[in-house]
């Protein structure tokens, strides 16, 4: 019997746990692809190498957690800072010399980042699968049936709130607005006095310092090593296309939609269909939907 | 111009410098032999492919204090194969640059395939030692051997383990017994998989309830597999995986309250790495790897010989590492240790001769190191009879040899498991 079909008390668990997981995933994807979508919003950039920031996010909740048995948590007023001033230093360096050219050695440019900073880890820290138990990793909750750790819990709070000011931060200051008049028509906003390069460089900290968050935030979930980033950096590209360049808010939905496709095919077609569902979405949206599914403003730049 | 000048001056100086050089560093091989060793020393399986350097590098050393190979000292020329494509490439360049008659390597499953391929194109000896993809020695190439048994005989003996030792201590018969495959989908998993699948439905009739893929870079959930799982309520999990999946299901297992009677896993990766261990620390109670041997396994059931090499090669490993040795080291140290058994008989890199040796060993269980013995069948495979699996099992933060009893002090434990909470 195909126990999906199976009716009563077990079904009924069974959708209330997938309903759970698929929060609850979609709640890590977003708060990887937050930061992924301000830098691909705003300066048009494919970081390729957004995972591997990631990854060092992860490395340094593991060490400060290792060395000092600091709770990621924690970690992550240090994280913010540190990877904030890293995105900046990284802008400066490397990205500013190829901001304005063309998408192809963007793309060059940051899948050699990636590769760089990959293998800096591996010299660093060996190849070896580190993890970080905190306390709260191995809480298990358990409500109607469905069953979910603490960590997780505080992963998706934190990026429903991070998602919540980043999206007020876009909307109502200043800066805000004058990263999206960057990201509508960088001539523009430049005529109209806007300092087009500070913009960016800010725009790339905040959005490294996203994902530095991230990783405190995912270390007590899953593994750190040093290709760790490439597990989830596909599925927030996913995510970010689905939820419109640069649209906070799309992405959440985004995240919560790519997690849904994962769950509930794992679930009813096996887990090795997964990937092909999320993809057949990314075409398809691709395809009737460029500017997203939900239909971002100023995303018409997207060709430029 | 006159930059131009400088170029070729500069050019000309470096050709004659690395001339001059490379005639020095000649010479002072003459005492040396030379052979390539492939791993994956970056990216997904750098951590594994470290360890397997590790292994042959304390066997290289062995051997060299015991004089060597053809009677001189054996040295490596290292490469990186991160992946198929670069084992490929890096197995020309360590033939045609690096001017290597011998090949090992290469760890993994995704990568030997590829790089015996050049090997064999270029009439070069491959020595693989711990590569288990089924398909490995079924190309009819002549100059392509492993030493491990392939991932068939890793299927084999799980579900020997199950039906000879856990069916009757749950009291049940073996085509009672309900078993859900899991596995990641790389040609080590579906092999492994696969073949366990088959002879557990051929010839013992157990009942298959799921038998679910995945790609292992890309799994970030595993709670829509332990729901379904859940339902079916299997009596074993049996389940290939790699080294960041293998703890996330377990992890997961837990919170989802999944309980079974056993879990079972093959091979030095996944929930038989060191790092599974370091990632769930006592949670990681219960499970069972088929492995190389671990702490328990009884020297006394070795032959003589057998005892004393596996000895040796114990005390390296503690001496370099400070720990048992790991299914990585015990994989590469028990492959480079048969290759010089057989240059030792060939006394030669010269293809026919060396193939001869090959063939013509025949040392029963318990001769080399892992308590393995050597019988290669015409296809350059090393017999799985022969090849002695052991079957280790998470107690306490260690992996301990467990199964076949004849060969361990230790005693499985947890059978069936039990709730989470009990196996302390």
């Amino acid at each position: 019997m195909d126990p999906a079909r199976r009716l009563g008390r077990a079904q009924i668990d069974v959708l209330a746990q997938l309903g759970v997981s698929t929060v609850l995933l979609g709640g890590i994807y977003a708060l990887i692809a937050v930061g992924l979508t301000l830098i691909f919003g705003i300066m048009r950039v494919v970081n390729f190498a957004h995972g591997e920031f990631l990854m060092l996010g992860m490395y340094v909740a593991f060490w400060a957690y290792s060395l000092w048995t600091l709770d990621p948590y924690f970690v992550l007023f240090v994280s913010i800072p540190l990877f904030f001033g890293i995105g900046y230093v990284t802008y400066v360096l490397v990205m500013r010399g190829v901001i304005h050219a063309s998408h192809n050695v963007q793309i060059f440019t940051t899948v050699g980042l990636s590769t760089a900073l990959q293998n800096v880890a591996l010299v660093l820290w060996t190849g070896d699968f580190r993890t970080v138990r905190p306390w709260h990793s191995s809480v298990v909750i358990r409500v109607f049936g469905t069953a979910f750790n603490l960590s997780q819990v505080v992963a998706f709070a934190i990026a429903l709130g991070l998602t919540l000011v980043l999206f007020a931060f876009m909307k109502w200051t200043h800066t805000g607005r004058v990263m999206r008049a960057t990201a509508q028509d960088h001539d523009a906003a430049t005529l109209m006095g806007v300092d087009t390069d500070k913009v960016y460089r800010l725009t790339f900290a905040i959005g490294i310092a996203c994902v530095g968050a991230a990783g405190a935030l995912v270390s007590p979930l899953y593994a750190v090593y040093p290709t760790a980033g490439l597990q989830f950096v596909l599925l927030a590209y996913v995510v970010v296309v689905l939820g419109g360049l640069g649209d906070m808010v799309g992405a959440m939905l985004g995240s919560l939609i790519v997690a849904a496709v994962e769950v509930v095919g794992s679930y009813f077609f096996g887990v090795a269909w997964k990937e092909v569902c999320y993809f057949i979405l990314f075409i398809a949206v691709l395809v009737f939907r460029p500017a997203g599914l939900f239909g971002q403003r100023g995303a018409e730049t997207l060709g430029v | 111009m006159h930059r131009r000048t400088v170029v070729t001056v500069v050019t000309a100086l470096a050709v004659v410098l690395g001339a001059a050089l490379a005639g020095v560093h000649g010479q002072s091989l003459s005492g040396e032999y030379k052979i390539g060793v492939l791993e994956p020393l970056t990216g997904p399986l750098a951590g594994e492919g470290k360890r397997h350097l590790e292994g042959y590098e304390i066997v290289r050393d062995m051997i060299n204090e015991r004089g060597g190979v053809m009677g001189k000292k054996l040295v490596f020329v290292a490469a990186d194969a991160p992946d198929p494509t670069a084992a490929a490439s890096e197995a020309n360049r360590l033939i045609t640059r690096e001017g290597v008659k011998i090949i090992t390597g290469t760890f993994s499953s995704r990568l030997c395939g590829a790089a015996s391929e050049a090997a064999a194109r270029h009439n070069v000896i491959y020595w693989e030692s711990s590569c288990v993809d089924p398909r490995f020695n079924k190309r009819g190439l002549k100059t392509v051997f492993r030493t491990e048994i392939d991932a068939t005989g890793f299927g084999w003996y799980n579900i020997e383990f199950i039906v000879k030792y856990l069916a009757p201590r749950f009291n049940t018969k073996p085509n009672q017994l309900k078993i859900a495959f899991l596995s990641e989908d790389s040609s080590y998993g579906q092999g492994v998989t696969e073949s366990a699948r088959a002879r557990a439905k051929q010839e013992f009739g157990m009942q298959e309830v799921a038998a679910e893929y995945y790609s292992f870079t890309s799994i970030n959930d595993f709670t829509p597999i332990i729901t379904k799982f859940k339902q079916l309520s299997p009596d074993v999990v049996h389940h290939i995986g790699y080294t960041n999946d293998a703890p996330l299901f377990w992890r997961q297992a837990r919170e989802q309250n999944f309980l079974f009677k056993a879990l079972v896993h093959a091979g030095a990766t996944g929930y038989g790495s060191p790092d599974f261990g370091k990632a769930l620390g006592n949670d990681a109670n219960g499970v069972f790897a088929l492995l190389e041997p671990g702490p328990g396994f009884r020297l006394e059931a070795l032959r003589p010989e057998g005892q004393k090499i596996e000895r040796e090669f114990r005390e390296a490993v503690q001496k370099r590492t400070g720990s048992y040795p790991f299914g990585g080291h015990q994989l590469a140290g028990g492959g480079l240790w048969l290759l010089k058994v057989v240059l030792d008989r060939a006394k030669s890199d010269d293809l026919d001769k060396f193939r001869d040796a090959v063939m013509s060993l025949d040392l029963p269980v318990g001769s080399v190191i892992n308590g393995w013995g050597v019988k290669f069948a015409e296809n350059g495979q090393n017999a799985n009879e022969r090849v002695q699996h052991y079957m280790l099992q998470w107690q306490s933060g260690q992996l301990v040899t467990v199964w076949p009893e004849e060969f361990t002090t230790n005693r499985a434990k947890w059978i069936p498991l039990g709730a989470w909470d009990a196996r302390k």
